[in-house]
């Protein structure tokens, strides 16, 4: 990397160094959490501890969000993640600074060949996609965490030494104020790409440099272009290579050039070169400012392991991809997401250590399928040899007469909420079309108290399973109300739409919930959801030994 | 995968492909061939059956050798 790169128009937080109380002659302490990276993964898991109740720690070696800048980074946010920072509290704020957008467009030369339109199948309440510079996501998750006020946030601690035992991990750390150690229980290693900690417990992560270089431009127009997200295969302006234009937050165009394998970065990083290129894009007529310029080499790598010992590896210390599709953050933040509930019923010694492993279970094949899924992509882009450039020319051009060959045109396959279909924490699926693993989508509801809501209003508190009794189930009211309130600790049921055992009601007002479950208003159906909502049973008319069953299940015993 | 014959008219199909590769250069023939693959592909459609039809048309063509 090493080239130039240019910050202006933004004005980040800085966070103050306070000395840490090791440092403070207090006695040590062995902390139940430590995460390392305040990132959009580190913070993501430490806004999902803190909503449990979980006290972290959390190290960061800057004191301020963002890195190398204020680089965009990561740009696109999919809907699972969006409805994961309405259950935290803070999606209103990504929506009103973010833009929401549902129309892509791929264009061959200046023709477009290929376009949809995400927002007509949706059930949920967040949009299929929000563009926003990642720090600023990232900014509204430490003002999160500091609100909910039960996270150590400590800037300016960097890890420089790292060793595990059987019950804990010892974390060497310097600080402005001098070095200290602390011991931890559980250690989630978010320190990205580069992680020390992965490093040095010597795990491989079987890196694949790719041939793609690209250059990222954040722009700024004077002019207004349209909200919609215009992928280039072949953009004459481009030297018949790629380019991505998205509009993000304060009026700034992120702009993503593909570059020639062989071409100097630092050369086509510069800011002379850089402006040359837009100008080439938007013509001689159109005002503009760059707002930040730098290079990407695009990899991929994937650790064996996600959970070693009493570490786990999380966003890009586990998993770097091809940023096609806005697979690293949206995946980085399903990561924590996972990781988060089963690590706060493990610690409150409701749920056996053995749920921390399905951690690795349920993710690394979801960092598999979307190394493969950009992989797809990338040699769409970026043909290898002249047999598959010919197969590209003959996609696109079929591609502009024949609505199939349009599926073939690849710039990227958006990010969607990964399905943990075979994990061993999924039970039976009876009389619904969702398989249990698939994430129930945010679905509008009216709320036991008559409120308007969304589903995630009933997840918010601790670590709430959720259970809804939808249809006319035969069981004895009785029965079920002492399942409820007796068997089942930390699993909150309703019921709705011909239910009638005397639960707390929520309504499907739009009919919603019913649609993204899939569920045909015939069988009575319980519905089990973990507390990251994703549906961990489907039983059609069951018996409450068998719910109570699927319920154990669900939380690994 | 059908291996049996399905053709309506096998010699009419045959005579077609060829017709359509006259007056064409070799690079035109190839972007003809990618054409045709994929619009005939898509009448397909079944992924199994196209993963078959893969591996029977790449089964005689020996992989290179190690180390070349």
């Amino acid at each position: 990397m090493g080239a130039p790169l240019q910050t202006s128009g933004y004005q980040l937080p800085v966070y103050p160094f306070e000395p840490p109380p090791e440092l403070r002659g207090e006695p040590a302490t062995r902390y139940p959490v430590v995460i390392i990276g305040a990132g959009l993964c580190g913070l993501t898991a430490a806004c999902d501890l803190a909503s449990r109740g979980v006290r972290a720690v959390v190290l960061d070696d800057d004191d301020t969000i963002g890195v190398r800048g204020a680089s965009s980074r990561g740009i696109v946010y999919a809907q699972k993640t969006l409805e994961i920072m309405d259950r935290l509290g803070l999606y209103e704020r990504v929506r009103e600074k973010g833009v929401t957008w549902s129309v892509g467009k791929t264009l061959a030369g200046m023709e477009v060949v290929y376009e949809f339109d995400a927002s007509a199948q949706s059930a949920s309440r967040q949009p299929p996609f929000i563009n926003l510079q990642q720090f600023y996501l990232e900014w509204y998750l430490v003002d999160r965490i500091m609100e909910i006020a039960n996270t150590d946030l400590r800037w300016k601690n960097q890890v420089v030494g790292y060793e595990q035992f059987a019950d804990h991990a010892r974390i060497d750390i310097e600080t402005p104020a001098g070095k200290y150690s602390l011991e931890a229980d559980w250690v989630l290693d978010c320190s990205g790409v580069n992680s020390h900690v992965r490093d040095t417990l010597g795990l491989d992560v079987r890196a694949m440099r790719g041939i793609d270089r690209w250059c990222i431009s954040d722009v700024r127009f004077k002019a207004p272009l349209p909200i919609e997200r215009w992928t280039w295969v072949e953009a004459p302006f481009n030297e018949n290579r790629a380019v991505w234009q998205h509009l993000m937050a304060d009026d700034v165009w992120r702009l993503d050039f593909q570059m020639d394998p062989e071409c100097d970065l630092e050369y086509v990083s510069r800011l002379d070169v850089a402006a040359e290129r837009v100008r080439r894009q938007v013509g001689p007529d159109v005002e503009f400012e760059l707002v930040w310029v730098g290079p990407y080499s695009y990899r991929s790598q994937l650790l064996d392991e996600f959970r070693v010992g009493r570490t786990f590896f999380l966003g890009d210390s586990a998993h770097v991809m091809s940023p096609f599709g806005a697979r690293g953050g949206n995946s980085a933040i399903q990561d924590a997401d996972n990781l988060g509930w089963k690590l706060a019923l493990v610690l409150a010694g409701q749920a056996p250590e053995s749920l921390l492993d399905t951690y690795h279970h349920e993710r690394r094949p979801a960092a598999q399928f979307n190394i493969m899924t950009t992989r797809r992509t990338s040699r769409f882009l970026s043909p290898e040899s002249a047999q598959e450039k010919l197969f590209r020319d003959a996609a696109i051009s079929l591609a502009r007469e024949y609505p199939f060959a349009r599926n073939l045109v690849n710039t990227g396959r958006l990010s969607t909420a990964f399905s943990y279909a075979g994990s061993p924490l999924c039970g039976a699926g009876t009389g619904l079309a969702l398989a249990p693993g698939a994430a129930v989508q945010n679905a509008p509801i009216t709320l036991p108290d008559g409120s308007k809501g969304t589903l995630a209003d009933l997840f918010r508190d601790g670590c709430a399973f959720v259970g809804v009794w939808v249809g006319a189930h035969a069981l004895a009211p009785a029965e079920v109300i002492r399942f409820a309130n007796q068997s089942a600790p930390g699993l909150r049921t309703v019921e709705m739409d011909g239910a009638h055992l005397g639960l707390s009601r929520i309504a499907d007002s739009e009919g919603r919930l019913a649609k993204c479950l899939g569920w045909d208003g015939s069988a009575p159906v319980f519905v089990l959801m973990r507390p990251d909502m994703h549906l961990a049973a489907a039983l059609a008319d069951p018996t409450v030994a068998q719910i109570r069953q699927a319920y154990a299940k669900a939380r690994g015993h | 995968m059908q291996t049996k014959p399905n053709f309506t008219d096998h010699d009419a199909f045959y005579e077609q492909l060829l017709a359509a590769h006259d007056g064409l250069t070799e690079a035109q023939s190839a972007q003809f061939n990618a054409r045709l693959i994929l619009l005939l592909a898509n009448q397909v459609g079944e992924q199994q059956v196209l993963a078959q039809c893969i591996a029977a048309a790449r089964k005689p063509l020996a992989a290179p050798a190690q180390g070349t």
